[in-house]
C-alpha cells in the first residue's frame, strides 16, 4: 500500500484517510492506532498488571515519586515516570503542570484565572489547573494563536 | 507566558494607562480652566515608564504558580493593590507628580481608574484566549 504523510501545523488539523479494497483486520488495527484507541499502558491493580487503553485515560499525576493513572472512575498506579509517559502518549496529551499530564480530548472546557493559569473541567466533572507555563503548549497543540 | 514577558507587557500597559490618565487630567484642566499649555519636567515621561516597570514587578505576586484558593487570590489582589498604591505614592512624591493634598487626591482617583483599566484589559485578554481554546477543544473532544 502506498503511504503518504503530509505535515500540518496543528493537532486539530490532523487527519488520515485510508483507501483500501477491503476493511481487513490490519486496516482496522491501523485505524484504531490512528484514532488513539490502539495504544495502551500497563498499570498495577492489586497484585495484577492490567493494560489500560490510552483513550480511556483522563489524567496522570505524580505524587511522592509514584505515578497514578486516572480513568473515568478509577485510579491505578503505573511504574512509568511522568516524562516517560509524556513520550509514550504523544500529542493528544498535555503536560499541564510539573506533576500532571492531561488527555486533551477529555477536557470539557477551560476557564481563565486571574493569575494567567487555566482551570480545566474534565468530562467527568473533575477540575485541574493548567499552569501558566503550559498554556502556550496547549495553544500550540490546538493550533490557537 | 514567562515572567519577562509578563513584566514587559504589564510595563507597557501600565505606562499607557498612566499616560491616558494624564491626558484626561490635562483635558479636564483645559475644559475647566482653559489651561492651554502644560509644562512637564524632563524626567516626567521617564518616571511614567519607571512606575510602569516597578508596578509590573509588583504584579509578579499575582502570577505565583503555587496553589492558591479563591481567598488567597483575593488576598493577593488586595496586597497588590496596596503595594502598587505605595509605589505610585512614593514615585509621585519623588518625581513631583503632586505638591499638595488636592493634587494627591487626584492622583489617588487616577490610580483607582488606571488599576481598574489594567485589570479589565488583562481579564479581557485572558478570557479571549480561553474562548479560543474552548472553540478548538470542542472540535476534538471525546463524547461524554
Amino acid at each position: 500500500m502506498k503511504v503518504t504523510i503530509n505535515k500540518t501545523d496543528s493537532y486539530e488539523k490532523e487527519s488520515a484517510v485510508i483507501t483500501a479494497v477491503a476493511v481487513t483486520e490490519d486496516i482496522r488495527n491501523a485505524a484504531d492506532i490512528l484514532r488513539g484507541n490502539g495504544a495502551s499502558i500497563p498499570v498495577i491493580s492489586g497484585s495484577d498488571t492490567l493494560m489500560i487503553g490510552t483513550s480511556s485515560i483522563y489524567y496522570i499525576e505524580s505524587v511522592d515519586k509514584r505515578t497514578y493513572v486516572y480513568t473515568k472512575g478509577e485510579c491505578h498506579e503505573t511504574r512509568y515516570r511522568l516524562y516517560e509517559l509524556e513520550e509514550i502518549l504523544g500529542t493528544g496529551f498535555l503536560r499541564c503542570s510539573k506533576a500532571m499530564i492531561v488527555n486533551i480530548k477529555k477536557i470539557r472546557s477551560v476557564r481563565a484565572e486571574l493569575n494567567a493559569r487555566l482551570s480545566a473541567e474534565l468530562l467527568n466533572g473533575e477540575r485541574l489547573i493548567i499552569s501558566r507555563g503550559y498554556v502556550k503548549d496547549l495553544k500550540k497543540k490546538l493550533g490557537v494563536n | 507566558m514567562n515572567k519577562a514577558k509578563i513584566i514587559f507587557n504589564q510595563t507597557l500597559m501600565i505606562s499607557t494607562a498612566i499616560l491616558f490618565g494624564m491626558g484626561i487630567r490635562t483635558a479636564v484642566l483645559y475644559l475647566a480652566a482653559g489651561q492651554y499649555m502644560i509644562n512637564w519636567q524632563w524626567y516626567i515621561p521617564l518616571s511614567i515608564v519607571m512606575v510602569g516597570f516597578f508596578c509590573a514587578l509588583a504584579s509578579l505576586i499575582l502570577y505565583d504558580d503555587s496553589d492558591a484558593g479563591r481567598i488567597s487570590q483575593r488576598l493577593r489582589i488586595c496586597i497588590h493593590f496596596l503595594l502598587v498604591f505605595g509605589i505610585v505614592s512614593l514615585f509621585g512624591y519623588l518625581f513631583d507628580w503632586y505638591s499638595d493634598l488636592p493634587q494627591y487626591l487626584l492622583i489617588v482617583i487616577m490610580y483607582i481608574v488606571i488599576y481598574a483599566f489594567v485589570w479589565i484589559s488583562t481579564i479581557w485578554i485572558l478570557k479571549a484566549d480561553a474562548d479560543k481554546i474552548n472553540d478548538a477543544i470542542k472540535e476534538i473532544r471525546d463524547e461524554e
